[in-house]
């Protein structure tokens, strides 16, 4: 069966989410990046600083030195994601399967399913626009096509506002004309080599067969092959396959690269998550850590816990290595992220002659500590690493 | 202003849209059709349909080109206006998209493929002045194309209206909608001697302003209300033009293929006359 996606991009999302708290900001250039940060670079940037030459990434300095009195507002990720939370609740009311960033104001939908219900995909594109713009005032732009890649590529021809739809049966003829560096999944270094071979458009690198493609392209030539030719056979990714997560998230509230203070953020997401995990009788089989850096820039970490656990200090254990990981830059740290994924029921067998281990003697403990937390309340006991905050490391 | 009697009204009877995917569990396509093949099955019973996704979205000229290219030579398009110029109006913009949209329409009309433009204006675009005022300069500025108007406001049930869409040879849209208070009513009047036009959106009023497509537009038409459409349409309407349009919108579970073939077979069988296709063979 053709599938129906639509991809509704708000342009610019950080600056739109800004501009709506401050509307006084509304048509001028407009950059968030974090402002006292050392080395920061340009988060995102409204169009007319787009006009001007601003790109996002680019560091704060340069963007300056393009327009000395350009408005600066510092990142509020926060606050991004909270407004996003609240437009895929919109969403819902469409469909089940629903595709989005945490905070970048793209979300794909597969409304295939739900024709009968809601009638033309375009209708309940065009409706979802419309209740974008009356309840948040956030407008953006959405297309309609067969699958995630021509539709996304159909708002990036039409950004910064407008609509696109694709009728089935048209996706290549509407990718032809187009500049290749409109389709998604191609690396710069792919870009690079293409413009070396002087194929600017998807027209003309389509004139290249698989095999020609193999040789200058090697395993990626097959993606290349299937992208210029607007095949996509990606599924939206249902949200409630990728919600089988559970997050903590640690602000400092002055910037900061103290291990120490890290680390003690880190345990205290790690307490909290493992005590949600333990009160729905959960484990979890992977985490990743994000850091956010003070010029606007993250980095993280990723690693599958075996076997999967739902124990503070196992966890703990296991996270030091991927926080080292993670931390790659001497740039202060702003926030960091906690997130643990792979949720599922512990299956463990149980031992028929319970032996001492340290792994029992730390579950016993944990939940010792857990008893006494839920009578006297959270702060009545804690571990030495989270008190040793205040007094030796500021 | 009438037509020259002794000449043939030609009909051009199809729907609103072609491509639904609730079709192919209808049966008016055959399993496994694919989306990017429903004009091709379409197009061997009807010889015209709406273009919708036109009101959404402003055309673009390769893209209906290649309709264009897909379908026969005697296939015809009805192609809404875009929402810029009905719904959504900007004031000191809305010339430029009306520029646009005949830049967009324009190979309809060199492959003279255009049966006409359909200015389907909202509920709330009532006779006021600004409205009125707003209307005539749409027109001026669209002069020269095949125009039909649908209003959905029953205030502009007026001989004065009428007359001027005589004048200027624009289409009043005759509309079978549900009898609620407000909309525009059931009429035959005919303001343009080259062609009439009928928008058939089902009768179904506790689903009208659900804000559903898929309740509005929810209605079958039983065959009484098709022979009462068929009796007036050779008795009253086609002898007052060259050419019509018949369109059906109530799109839901296929209901509107089947209707509209009825109403062929109907105006076959008791007018003993020729519609400009052979539609016998898909009844």
């Amino acid at each position: 069966m053709d599938r129906s996606i639509i991809h509704l991009n708000i342009a610019d999302f950080a600056v739109a989410v800004e501009t709506n708290l401050q509307p006084a900001l509304k048509g001028y250039p407009l950059i968030i990046a974090p402002k006292g940060a050392p080395r920061a670079v340009v988060y995102d940037m409204s169009d007319e600083a787009f006009q001007q030459g601003i790109r996002k990434g680019m560091p704060l300095a340069r963007a300056r030195r393009l327009n000395k009195k350009i408005n600066i507002l510092p990142p509020s990720f926060n606050r991004y994601e909270r407004v996003m939370k609240d437009l895929l609740k919109q969403t819902f009311a469409f469909t089940p399967l629903i595709e989005s960033g945490r905070s970048d104001g793209h979300i794909f939908m597969d409304v295939t399913g739900s024709r009968r219900l809601f009638g033309p995909s375009v209708n309940v594109a065009f409706k979802l626009k419309k209740a974008f713009k009356k309840t948040f005032n956030l407008d953006p732009i959405w297309s309609v096509a067969s699958n995630k890649l021509i539709a996304k590529v159909a708002t990036r021809v039409v950004k910064p506002v407008g609509e696109y739809i694709v009728a089935p049966g048209d996706e290549k003829a509407f990718l032809a004309p187009l500049p290749i560096h409109l389709i998604p999944g191609l690396l710069k270094t792919d870009l690079t080599r293409l413009c070396e071979f002087n194929l600017f458009l998807v027209s003309q690198a389509r004139s290249l067969t698989l095999d020609q493609l193999k040789i200058a392209f090697h395993h990626r030539a097959p993606l290349i092959y299937d992208r210029i030719r607007g095949v996509d056979p990606t599924p939206v990714t249902a949200l409630c396959e990728t919600q089988s997560t559970l997050q903590a998230d640690h602000a400092f509230s002055d910037d900061t690269n103290n291990a120490a203070l890290l680390k003690k953020a880190l345990y205290l997401m790690i307490e909290k998550i493992c005590s949600t995990l333990r009160n729905r009788n959960l484990h979890s089989g992977a985490t990743k850590i994000i850091l956010s850096y003070s010029d606007g820039l993250q980095s993280a970490s990723k690693l599958k816990l075996v076997p999967s656990t739902s124990n503070d200090m196992t966890l703990f254990k296991k996270c030091l290595p991927l926080l080292d990981k993670a931390w790659t830059r001497r740039v202060r740290i702003r926030h960091m992220r906690l997130i643990c994924e792979t949720l599922s029921l512990p299956q463990m067998q149980t031992e028929l002659f319970v032996r001492n281990t340290k792994e029992t003697k730390q579950a016993d403990l944990t939940q010792a500590m857990d008893k006494i937390r839920t009578k006297f309340g959270k702060n009545s006991i804690k571990t030495g690493l989270t008190l040793m905050g205040e007094n030796n490391y500021q | 202003m009438t037509k020259n009697p002794s000449t043939a009204c030609n009909l051009f009877i199809g729907t609103s849209g072609y491509s639904y995917g609730e079709w192919i569990d209808s049966g008016f396509y055959p399993d496994g059709t694919h989306s990017s093949n429903m004009l091709d099955v379409y197009m061997q019973i009807f010889q015209t349909t709406e273009l919708n996704y036109t009101w959404y979205q402003m055309p673009k000229a390769p893209a209906i080109d290649r309709l264009c290219t897909k379908t026969p030579k005697n296939f015809k398009f009805a192609a809404k206006l875009t929402r810029t110029l009905t719904h959504e109006i900007k004031k000191g913009q809305w010339q430029k998209e009306a520029l646009l949209y005949r830049q967009g329409i324009d190979p309809l009309i060199q492959s003279q493929k255009l049966l006409c433009i359909l200015i389907q204006l909202p509920p709330y675009f009532e006779r006021s002045v600004n409205f009125r005022n707003y209307l005539a300069a749409l027109l001026d500025e669209l002069s020269g194309l095949p125009l039909a108007v649908e209003f959905r406001h029953d205030s502009w049930v007026n001989d004065k209206v009428f007359s001027e869409l005589e004048r200027r040879k624009v289409t009043l849209v005759s509309v079978d909608e549900p009898d609620l208070p407000d909309l525009f009513p059931r009429l035959d009047v005919v303001t343009n001697p080259d062609l009439f036009y009928i928008r058939f959106h089902g009768r179904n009023a506790r689903g009208w302003r659900s804000g559903n497509m898929q309740k509005q537009f929810d209605y079958d038409y039983a065959d009484w209300e098709l022979k009462e459409w068929a009796n007036t349409l050779q008795t009253t309407i086609m002898p007052e033009a060259q050419a019509g349009g018949i369109f059906f919108n109530n799109h839901v579970r296929g209901q509107a293929p089947k209707n509209a073939l009825r109403l062929i077979d109907l105006l076959i069988k008791e007018g003993g006359r020729q519609t400009p296709w052979t539609a016998q063979s898909f009844i």
